[in-house]
C-alpha cells in the first residue's frame, strides 16, 4: 500500500476532519434531537393549554408520549447502530456524554415523582437540557448549540420567578431553543457540506 | 528544516494522534489532587452536617459555605497545570466545559434552593444527582473505571436518599464524595507518583 505523507498542517486537518465526521454523524442523528425536542415540546405546550385553558384536571397525561418517544428512539438507535462504521474519539465523548444525561434525566423523574409533580420540576429539567446541549455544542464546536445550552440556563433561572402553570411555556421555549431550532440547523449545514 | 523532514507518513500522524491522547492521559493523572481536595471538603462537610442533625446542636454559620473553599485550590492547581502543560487536548477542553458547566448547574440549584426554601431532604437527592453527571462523563471520556463507577454510584445514592431522613442522606452525601471523587483521586495521584519514579 502506498503510503501517503502528511504535513504536520495535515495531521491537524485530519483531526479538524473527525470533528467534522462526529458532527456529521451528530447531523445524521438529529433526528433523536428533533423527536425528544418535538416529543418534550408538544408535552409542555399541550399540558399548559390543557391546565390552564381547558382546566382539564389529568392534564400530566400528556408526559405519556415520552413512552412511545423512548421506543422509537431505542429503535432508531439500534438500526443507527449496525449501520455505523467507525466511532470517532468525539464520538465517543459525546456517547458518554448522553448516557449520562439518560440516566440523569431518569434519576431526575424518580425523585421529582417523589417530590410530586406539582412542585417547580421545570427548572431542574430545563437545567439538564441546558447542561446536555452545552458541553454538546463545545464538544462539535458548533455555536447554535452552544448557545442553546447557555439560553436553557437563563431560562431554568428565569422560571423559577414563575408559578407552575407559566414554567412549562419555559420548558417549551427552552427546549426550542436548545434542541429542535440548533438540530435543524446541524441538519442543514451538514446537507450543504456534503453537497 | 526542509520540507521532507516536515512530512509524516500516515501511520505516523496517527501515532502522533494517539500520543497526544495518551499524553492528555498522563496529564489528567496530575489533576488527581483537585479530586482528592474537592472529596475531603465534601465529606469533612457532609459529615459536620450529620453531626449536627445527630446531636441537635447547630452551628452558627452554614459548614457549605466552605465549599466555596475549594475553589481556590481548583485554581491554584488549574494555573500551575496550564503552565506545565504544552498543548490543550481537545479532551481537556471538553473537561473544562463538563466542569464549568457543573459548576453552573450548582450555582443554579442553589440559587433556585434558597429561593424556593429548606426542602432540604430533596435538595440532598439533587445535588448528589448533578455530582453523578460530570464524575460518569470525566470517567466515561478518560476510560476510567473508579469515575464511572463513582457516577453510578451517586445516582444509586441520589434515589436511595428519598426513603431516608436528612441524616442519613448526609452520611450518603459523604459517600458521595468519597467513591465519585476520593477514591478515583487517590488512585489518579498514585498512579501519577509511580509514573514519576519510573
Amino acid at each position: 500500500m502506498e503510503q501517503e505523507n502528511f504535513s504536520p498542517q495535515e495531521s491537524l486537518q485530519l483531526i479538524q476532519s473527525m470533528i467534522t465526521k462526529t458532527r456529521r454523524d451528530i447531523g445524521d442523528n438529529s433526528k433523536h434531537f428533533l423527536l425528544w425536542g418535538w416529543a418534550t415540546f408538544i408535552a409542555c405546550t399541550a399540558q399548559f393549554i390543557l391546565k390552564n385553558i381547558y382546566g382539564y384536571p389529568k392534564h400530566y397525561l400528556v408526559w405519556l408520549i415520552i413512552i412511545p418517544a423512548s421506543i422509537i428512539s431505542v429503535y432508531m438507535g439500534i438500526k443507527e447502530g449496525k449501520k455505523r462504521d467507525a466511532t470517532t474519539y468525539i464520538g465517543e465523548s459525546m456517547k458518554y456524554l448522553w448516557m449520562g444525561m439518560g440516566i440523569s434525566y431518569f434519576v431526575l423523574s424518580f425523585i421529582l415523582s417523589r417530590m410530586g409533580w406539582q412542585t417547580n420540576v421545570f427548572p431542574f429539567f430545563i437545567l439538564l437540557y441546558g447542561l446536555g446541549t452545552f458541553i454538546s455544542g463545545k464538544l462539535l464546536q458548533f455555536k447554535p448549540l452552544v448557545f442553546g445550552g447557555l439560553s436553557a440556563f437563563a431560562l431554568a433561572i428565569g422560571s423559577t420567578f414563575f408559578s407552575y402553570d407559566y414554567q412549562m411555556l419555559f420548558g417549551a421555549g427552552a427546549i426550542l431553543i436548545s434542541y429542535i431550532i440548533p438540530a435543524y440547523m446541524l441538519q442543514r449545514k451538514n446537507r450543504s457540506t456534503t453537497k | 528544516m526542509n520540507e521532507a523532514e516536515n512530512k509524516m507518513t500516515e501511520a505516523e500522524s496517527l501515532k502522533l494522534i494517539n500520543e497526544m491522547i495518551g499524553k492528555a492521559k498522563r496529564s489528567y493523572i496530575t489533576t488527581g489532587a483537585a479530586s482528592i481536595v474537592w472529596g475531603i471538603l465534601i465529606i469533612f462537610c457532609s459529615l459536620l452536617t450529620w453531626y449536627q442533625f445527630y446531636t441537635n446542636h447547630f452551628f452558627d454559620f452554614d459548614v457549605w459555605l466552605l465549599v466555596f473553599l475549594a475553589v481556590i485550590p481548583q485554581i491554584y492547581f488549574s494555573i500551575k497545570e496550564k503552565q506545565k502543560k504544552k498543548f490543550v487536548s481537545h479532551d481537556e477542553r471538553t473537561m473544562t466545559y463538563l466542569w464549568t458547566t457543573f459548576g453552573i448547574c450548582i450555582f443554579v440549584l442553589s440559587f433556585y434552593n434558597s429561593k424556593f426554601g429548606s426542602n432540604e431532604h430533596s435538595s440532598t437527592s439533587l445535588f448528589m444527582l448533578m455530582y453523578g453527571i460530570p464524575t460518569f462523563i470525566t470517567g466515561g471520556v478518560f476510560k476510567f473505571k473508579p469515575m464511572i463507577f463513582g457516577g453510578l454510584i451517586c445516582w444509586v445514592l441520589s434515589i436511595a436518599s428519598m426513603y431516608t431522613d436528612i441524616a442519613v442522606d448526609m452520611l450518603f452525601m459523604a459517600a458521595c464524595g468519597l467513591f465519585a471523587w476520593l477514591i478515583p483521586g487517590i488512585i489518579l495521584w498514585r498512579r501519577y507518583k509511580k509514573q514519576q519514579t519510573c
